[in-house]
């Protein structure tokens, strides 16, 4: 679905993106994680076919970018971070403005309104609308005229537990038709719950690219924290893999005097960290 | 084709809803009928209280090239609204990738006003022109003032950041307009300083009947599009 081969771009005299070569399986969720400025919005508009200046290779559909015709939007869909919406017509009256620009037959814009729970807001101006019905009405405006492939920047940003909820469960359900979907986020535990693979990106180069329980597992062990009560609360950990080498923690178990006991895995975040030298703020 | 099309209809529509950009679509012709109405009347009053054989009408011809350029100021102006307001919310990003496109948005956006502009002003400038004019002087004027405000369209959008600098900025682009004045008021030997304004070469077509400077007015007004078009794109 798409295929990056040593691709490097550049806005001034130092490259931005460097070298970078991947690609992404159709049905795939595929995350970039970064910081700002690390590549990814550029990367996007890359693959978008809107910075046409680059070296190497970058594939869409079997397009290459550069020498994209206006047909190579009809299997594209793409949800801004920022409402792309005229906040003074009505979700309707946009829905069925943005549907008119594509050629092939889109889907209906009743039903999709009440795929995100809007069909009672239809015809309230966007602007009364709040942030999360303001994500969710962007949200289907990608999906208007059923594309194969999704572009998704930033989909939970700014949004509540319930809306962020609801939107992982839409693009979920998106995924289960059968669309590729390829995002860019800020938001390590929601790459983790919904990636099927993510790249780590920093200063426009990939450092490290696999599924997020793939890349949790080969850097991080899991470890073991303990408590027990000796002249006051003590507390120790071990790692999971070297659990019966602990003799502190056998006998403390032996004696039963153990208070608590957990394991807990490294995050993606943390993996980030160690990979990249780098947060993700 | 039909992305371009209804892409142009809804900025219609859109300049529907705004009062002030709807105001300046109808200023052409309220514009039209001042000047031909109004300046008649005045160079009548002029004469009698002066007692000079003629005040305004020697320049009949200098408002008739004013009147070619208003309607597409106008158009242009508002395109050039809407561009920003679109780019304020994002939505020209998304507009981009859609069947519509860059390059279909810019024909959308900016073109296709200016190609309005020019019917209007072929329409209108016979109606309310003072001066009995030819047809190629009627196309001309029509021409060289769409592609005026094709000019200043680019200027309003490059050089503002909204549409409250927009509106700031249109007024000084407007100035582009005095060039026609040069040829009837500055002495020849310093008409050439104002050459880079095709409202100039525009002013001295109309007055001395020269083909030339038609075509150096067209060919400036290219050049100026060619310059504002690369930072057109850089910017939106």
């Amino acid at each position: 679905m798409i295929k990056v081969d040593r691709l490097t771009f550049s806005y001034s005299k130092n490259p931005f993106i460097q070298d970078m070569s991947f690609s992404v399986s159709e049905g795939e969720i595929f995350g970039f994680l970064g910081p700002s400025g690390a590549g990814k919005s550029t990367l996007q508009k890359i693959l978008l076919g809107m910075l046409p200046n680059y070296q190497g290779s970058a594939v869409v559909n079997g397009t290459e970018c550069k020498k994209h015709s206006s047909d190579f939007y009809e299997s594209i869909g793409v949800d801004f971070e920022f409402s792309t919406m005229y906040e003074k017509l009505t979700a309707r009256e946009n829905l069925r403005f943005f549907s008119s620009l594509y050629h092939r037959q889109t889907q209906s814009i009743d039903e999709l309104l009440q795929m995100v729970g809007l069909q009672n807001d239809a015809q309230k101006r966007v602007s009364e609308y709040s942030k999360g019905m303001k994500s969710r009405l962007n949200f289907v405006k990608a999906l208007l005229h059923d594309p194969k492939l999704l572009f998704l920047d930033e989909p939970t940003s700014g949004l509540d537990p319930t809306n962020s909820r609801l939107m992982k469960d839409m693009i979920l359900a998106e995924k289960s038709r059968g669309k590729t979907i390829l995002l860019t986020t800020h938001n390590m535990q929601d790459a983790t719950e919904i990636c099927d693979r993510v790249a780590f990106i920093v200063g426009g180069q990939i450092f490290a690219m696999d599924s997020p329980h793939n890349l949790i597992m080969s850097r991080g062990a899991a470890s073991v924290t303990y408590t027990w009560f000796d002249n006051g609360e003590q507390t120790a950990s071990c790692l999971l893999e070297q659990i019966s080498e602990d003799q502190q923690l056998q006998r403390l178990i032996r004696e039963n005097r153990l208070q608590s006991i957990h394991s807990s895995e490294p995050t993606l975040n943390d993996i980030f960290m160690e990979i990249t030298g780098r947060t993700l703020v | 084709m039909k992305t371009i099309r209804l892409s142009f209809l809804h900025m219609l529509k859109f300049v529907r809803q705004d009062k002030m950009l709807f105001a300046a679509m109808i200023a052409p012709l309220l514009a039209g009928i001042a000047i031909h109405f109004a300046v008649p009347v005045a160079e009548k009053e002029l004469i009698r209280m002066t007692g000079m054989p003629a005040v305004l009408s020697p320049y009949y011809s200098l408002f008739d090239v004013f009147f070619a350029s208003i309607t597409p100021v106008m158009f242009c102006f508002i395109a050039a609204m809407v561009v920003l307001e679109e780019h304020d919310d994002h939505i020209d990003r998304y507009l981009f990738v859609t069947g519509l496109g860059r390059n279909g948005y810019f024909i959308s956006h900016i073109v296709l006003p200016a190609i309005f502009a020019f019917l209007i002003t072929v329409v209108l400038l016979p109606v309310f022109g003072l001066t009995s004019m030819s047809v190629a002087e009627i196309l001309f004027l029509s021409l060289a003032g769409s592609l005026q405000g094709i000019i200043i369209a680019l200027l309003i959008v490059t050089l503002s950041s909204n549409k409250l600098e927009g509106m700031a900025v249109t007024k000084l682009s407007s100035l582009m307009m005095l060039g026609a004045f040069v040829p009837y008021f500055v002495p020849v030997s310093l008409n050439l300083c104002a050459s880079f304004l095709p409202s100039f070469w525009m002013g001295k077509a109309i007055l001395d009947k020269e083909p030339v400077s038609m075509l150096l007015s067209v060919l400036a007004s290219m050049g100026w599009i060619f310059i504002m078009k690369k930072k057109y794109d850089r910017k939106i």
